[in-house]
């Protein structure tokens, strides 16, 4: 039993021996009478319609029950507009219509006795199609490019005017490539229908929303809708809204009679659990001779599909980072036959900063500038976007600090004039900021006194999608009821208890803490009301429970952001440092070491802390590295199909990795102080990387990832491009 | 995955009548590419076989200063075996270098010998293939080809073979042997083993229907001071070369009196460099020398549209490769 008390320990996950033991259940893990498998059919077009099905040889098969196409579907609610912009509480139709959108699109469902009958027959039924010329690279497009109706555009001042004052200019695009979230736990979904109620296994992390999504799709009061998923293997984006597959289950559950698993296969994680896109982000800055900025504009070109709308906010980062007068962000769209875009990962900041910081670096180097002193140059405390002042901005002592820590002063402002043998060696530096939002939050605490001692059980339908959020809600109920971690029970993630924003944004920790700290302390102050002693009075839980003679009580809480927190501009701070060598000959580098400082307001626990870091530069050097989902151009179908060919990072691309995070204290952030860091330490992570390799070998690279063959097409040899 | 069966013959010839009784059978060794396959439905066999004979997994000094490779010891245990690392460096560093441990423990020798392209459109039932379905055209000669070969193709199929072992077996020189339907056996020089596409990409070398890969021999070996190979990929490990080059280099009086060199991710086969080898026997290990032998090496190189970093990469690696094998033990 873990003794310690309150947040800010180190501990071990609460949850960790229930996984290394293989007792957590996963959603399509559950014991499930009479469950029957399902697999889902894909698209071999990208754009046309099914012109006939033949289902007649699978449907003879051994365990098949049924076979669902667009022709026996139920009918689910169809959007009324024709780019419904995709949020996390979309209506999720399929199976509505013959007509094809793009390549891998759901077009049917074989339904079996077991999975091995379920797949085998699917490869029987026969689709054919009436093909059409598909629109693939939105970049042969372009005149199809719109504004999007969502805030998409964006300036203060007059951009024009503020370069034509610049006494150095930049004009520079970046590109950032498609890639695919791909949790370790694949999407996957039990679903049953028991009296006129939805019950669903799945591995999302907004249990509310998804329940929304699904009475939306299929018209049922959302009160007839339960979702369940204790335990999800990492989302990064992909399961913050139920998808196509979680509606498939439920319809073939429906129709069958019995409990329906289905899991996406990881070939489907490509083709069915949306993506992010290929960015085209130009940069202008202008800047006068001492470093201020005069200007900057950041002008995004991407693609969303043609029946749905989703634009990541890239340009996040460039109105609020530094003090500079005149900006302006632009999004368009261009609708392509590929499946619709969503949220991965520090959506906007992760491949926004890649641009803005790339190009700071680039600035700094015309004006011959140190880095991190042309960014100090342009530090702000409040936010230009909106005047607002930050609640706490230490953006300034993570790039002092974290220069002490990684030795900056040993860097050379020329480039590719550090070398060690085959090697150039690089050094690159990054600023990163990411909103800390913070949303409304409720839970339950059960209060139970037995043998002496006081157990608590909190409930809300917070996920934990690998993040430790089981842990930290933990921790701050140990905190507020005063009592050891091991006498604390978190139960997560079901319709049936109180309702928190889920996982996503960043806003977890903050919300999920603060809403448990609200029932604790309900709990407590309407203990010592019942007794009538003063809130001042110090008491134990357990002296209240046993001076109100209780064996159990029950407590509500809700959290919300203050009047300060909507006054202020919240966001978390950090600082990344890279030194990479490039190998002269081959184009191969290697990540020798990263730093990361952060100043992400309270550290609930230091552990799941540094995990969420070490796992945002890793994805953030995969960003560089290698990771990329490649689109066969004529046919339309992803070409990276496994782990295979879609390059994750590996061990040995990871070198060494230090993480600092600084003290903070930010009571406007929420009462416990509380910041985001789930996606913090993704951003502008691959800026750092690139900007070394730019210090290494004096070749500006713009397009992710930065591969071998790029790098021997700039022709990497020591000399200043 | 489709319904099929899976018998254990007791030696080579049980499991070579068992495969001729079956036009849909398949050999198994450690199913790492054939499974795969087979889940992809590119391979749909009816029955795996899989032989059960212990002696297939020796590893042993073949008596004629050479080594024999059992076909169906494990890729892990090959390339650690003492006298493999002690006698064939260069062969033990370039099957370390592929894949993961994981797979390196089930892949067995006769396996990787045989494993398909990684060519996506291969992979994809939905694409034009004529490998996996000859008529059907090449996807990726007129798709995304930087993957692809830049010697040996025509436009029937520009694939690569995918093998680091290969590409060190193709340097040192082996041979391959193989058990036919009626207790024959044949030996196969490793040069001629796998094939150019030609006019039939489908089949990726020179065995003849149902013939049972029983082991690989390597010949006494010459290049255990100089070796080097390189391994150009797109990231540290997992993933296939982008090229490779396997450098072994005999020397004699300060010069070189052989050297071995094949280059991987480049043709249909493993490519061996013969012009460049023949260039270097009898001269100095200069970076002259390794550079010319480069130019050499690449001359023949035709580029498709997407692969035209290649030529670049493919002389640096070369020369790097060489320099290497020289500074080891030099
Ligand atoms: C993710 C991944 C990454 C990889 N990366 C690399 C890499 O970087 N470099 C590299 O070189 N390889 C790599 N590999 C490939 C790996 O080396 C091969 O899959 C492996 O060597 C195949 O051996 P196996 O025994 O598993 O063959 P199997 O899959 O069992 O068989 C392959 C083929 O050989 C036939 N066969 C097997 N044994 C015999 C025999 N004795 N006689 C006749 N036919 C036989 C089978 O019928 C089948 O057609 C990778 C594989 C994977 C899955
Ligand atoms: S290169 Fe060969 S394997 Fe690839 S598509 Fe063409 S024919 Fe098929």
């Amino acid at each position: 039993m873990d003794t310690s008390i309150g947040t800010g320990n180190p501990i071990d996950r609460v949850e960790g021996h229930l996984k290394v033991t293989g007792m957590a259940k996963y959603s399509s893990e559950f014991p499930v009478d009479k469950m029957l498998y399902a697999q889902a059919i894909n698209s071999t077009i990208a754009k046309g319609e099914i012109s006939s099905i033949d289902i007649s040889e699978a449907k003879k098969q051994k365990g098949v029950v049924e076979i669902i196409t667009y022709k026996n579907a139920e009918k689910l609610k169809t959007p009324d507009k024709k780019l419904p912009p995709l949020s996390t509480t979309s209506i999720q139709p399929v199976l509505q219509s013959p007509q094809v959108h793009y390549y891998g699109e759901y077009v049917g469902l074989v339904v079996a006795e077991t999975f091995e009958q379920a797949q085998y027959a699917a490869r029987l039924v026969k689709i054919k199609y009436k093909k059409e010329t598909p629109k693939i690279d939105f970049k042969n497009h372009r005149a199809d490019a719109y504004k999007p109706e969502e805030e998409s555009d964006y300036s203060r001042g007059d951009v024009e005017a503020g370069l034509a004052e610049a006494d150095q200019k930049l004009e520079a695009t970046y590109n950032t490539p498609i890639e695919h979230h791909h949790p370790m736990e694949l999407h996957a979904v039990i679903a049953s229908w028991e009296n006129g109620k939805v019950k669903a296994y799945a591995s999302q992390q907004m249990i509310n929303d998804a329940a929304v999504t699904i009475s939306n799709t299929f018209q049922i009061p959302k009160e007839d809708v339960r979702v369940i998923a204790p335990f999800v293997g990492g989302g990064f984006g992909s399961k913050l809204h139920a998808k196509q597959h979680v509606i498939l289950a439920i319809m073939a559950a429906k129709k069958t009679g019995r409990p329906v698993q289905l899991t996406v296969t990881r070939h489907q994680m490509f083709t069915n659990t949306n993506l992010r896109q290929h960015n085209e982000q130009k940069v202008s800055i202008g800047a006068a001779k001492d470093g201020s900025l005069t200007a900057l504009a950041h002008e995004i070109v991407s693609h969303t599909s043609t029946y749905e709308e989703y634009q990541e906010p890239c340009g996040t980062v460039s109105k609020m980072l530094y003090k500079v007068p005149n900006n302006k962000v632009t999004h368009r769209l261009v609708p392509v036959n590929l499946q619709t875009p969503f949220a991965m990962r520090a959506p906007g900041e992760a491949t926004g900063s890649f641009a803005l910081e790339s190009a700071m670096d680039e600035m700094a180097w015309k004006l011959k500038m140190d880095p991190i002193e042309f960014r100090i140059k342009n530090d702000t405390q409040t936010d230009p976007s909106n005047d607002k002042p930050f609640s706490s901005r230490l953006l300034v002592e993570c790039l002092r600090i974290g220069a002490d820590k990684f030795g900056w002063d040993k860097r050379k402002m020329e480039p590719a004039k550090n070398t060690n043998g085959n090697w150039l060696v690089g050094y690159g530096v990054s600023g990163a900021s990411r909103a800390a939002p913070y949303q409304e939050t409720s839970s339950k605490v059960i209060l139970t006194l037995k043998d002496g001692t006081v157990l608590a059980t909190i409930q809300m339908d917070a996920t934990d999608i690998g993040t430790g959020s089981y842990t930290i809600i933990a921790q701050t109920a140990s905190e507020y009821l005063d009592i050891p971690v091991g006498q604390v029970v978190v139960q997560l993630a079901d319709s049936l208890f109180p309702v928190t924003p889920g996982s996503g944004g960043s806003w977890g920790a903050a919300s999920y803490c603060n809403g448990a700290r609200m029932a604790c302390q309900n709990a407590i102050k309407e203990l010592k009301q019942k007794l009538n002693v003063g809130d001042e009075k110090k008491m134990s839980v357990k002296e209240l429970m046993t001076g109100n003679k209780l064996t159990t009580y029950e407590a509500q809480g809700t959290a919300k952001p203050s009047e300060a927190f909507k006054e202020h501009s919240v966001y978390s701070f950090g600082a990344n440092f890279a030194e990479v060598w490039v190998d002269k000959d081959t184009g191969m580098f290697r990540i020798k070491r990263m730093l990361n400082v952060g100043a992400c307001g309270k550290i609930l626990n230091p552990k799941t802390a540094f995990g969420q870091i070490i796992g945002g530069l890793t994805m953030g050097a995969g960003m560089v590295i290698a990771e990329q989902t490649r689109v066969e151009p004529n046919f339309g179908n992803f070409i990276t199909r496994s782990f295979a060919d879609y390059h994750v990072p590996v061990n040995l691309d990871m070198a060494n990795v230090e993480v600092v995070f600084l003290p903070e204290e930010d009571k406007i952030a929420n009462e416990m102080g509380v910041k985001g860091i789930g996606e913090l330490g993704i951003t502008s992570v691959a800026a750092s990387i690139a900007n070394a390799i730019f210090n290494a070998t004096g070749k500006r690279m713009r397009d992710l990832p930065i591969t071998p063959e790029k790098l021997i097409m700039a022709g990497v040899e020591p000399g200043v491009a | 995955m489709r319904p099929f069966v899976y018998t254990q013959p007791q030696n080579p010839q049980a499991a070579v009548s068992a495969a001729a009784a079956n036009k849909q059978a398949r050999y198994l060794g450690g199913g790492t590419n054939l499974i795969d396959l087979m889940k992809e439905d590119v391979e749909r066999p009816t029955e795996l076989i899989e032989v059960a004979d212990l002696s297939f997994n020796d590893i042993k000094s073949n008596g004629a200063g050479g080594y024999t490779l059992g076909a169906m010891a494990s890729n892990a245990d090959t390339a650690n075996h003492p006298d493999i690392r002690k006698n064939y460096p260069l062969l033990s560093m370039a099957m370390l270098s592929a894949a993961t441990a994981q797979i390196r423990n089930m892949a067995t020798n006769g396996g990787n010998l045989l494993q398909r392209t990684r060519c996506p459109y291969f992979f994809e039932t939905s694409m034009p293939c004529n490998k996996r379905e000859p008529g059907t055209g090449c996807g990726a000669r007129k798709g995304m080809n930087a993957q692809h070969a830049i010697f040996g193709w025509n436009d029937q199929c520009v694939a690569v073979n995918p093998s680091d072992m290969c590409v060190a077996l193709a340097a040192i020189g082996a041979t391959v042997q193989v058990q036919q339907a009626g207790g024959k056996t044949r030996t196969i020089d490793f040069a001629d083993f796998h094939r150019l596409p030609g006019d039939q990409p489908e089949k990726d070398n020179t065995l003849q229907p149902n013939e049972l890969i029983t082991a690989i021999e390597l010949p006494k070996p010459i290049f255990a001071d100089h070796y080097y190979y390189l391994k150009i990929r797109e990231r540290s490990s997992y993933a296939f070369a982008l090229i490779s080059v396997a450098a072994g280099l005999q020397m004699e009086g300060g010069s070189i009196a052989k050297a071995g060199l094949a280059m991987g991710g480049v043709a249909h086969k493993p490519w061996k460099l013969t012009e460049a080898e023949a260039f270097l026997s009898g001269k100095k290990p200069t970076q002259e020398n390794f550079e010319q032998a480069a130019e050499l090496a690449m001359r023949p190189a035709r580029t498709l549209p997407d692969n035209e970093y290649k030529i670049e990469m493919g002389k640096k690696a070369i020369i790097r490769a060489l320099t290497q094998a020289y500074e080891k033990n030099a």
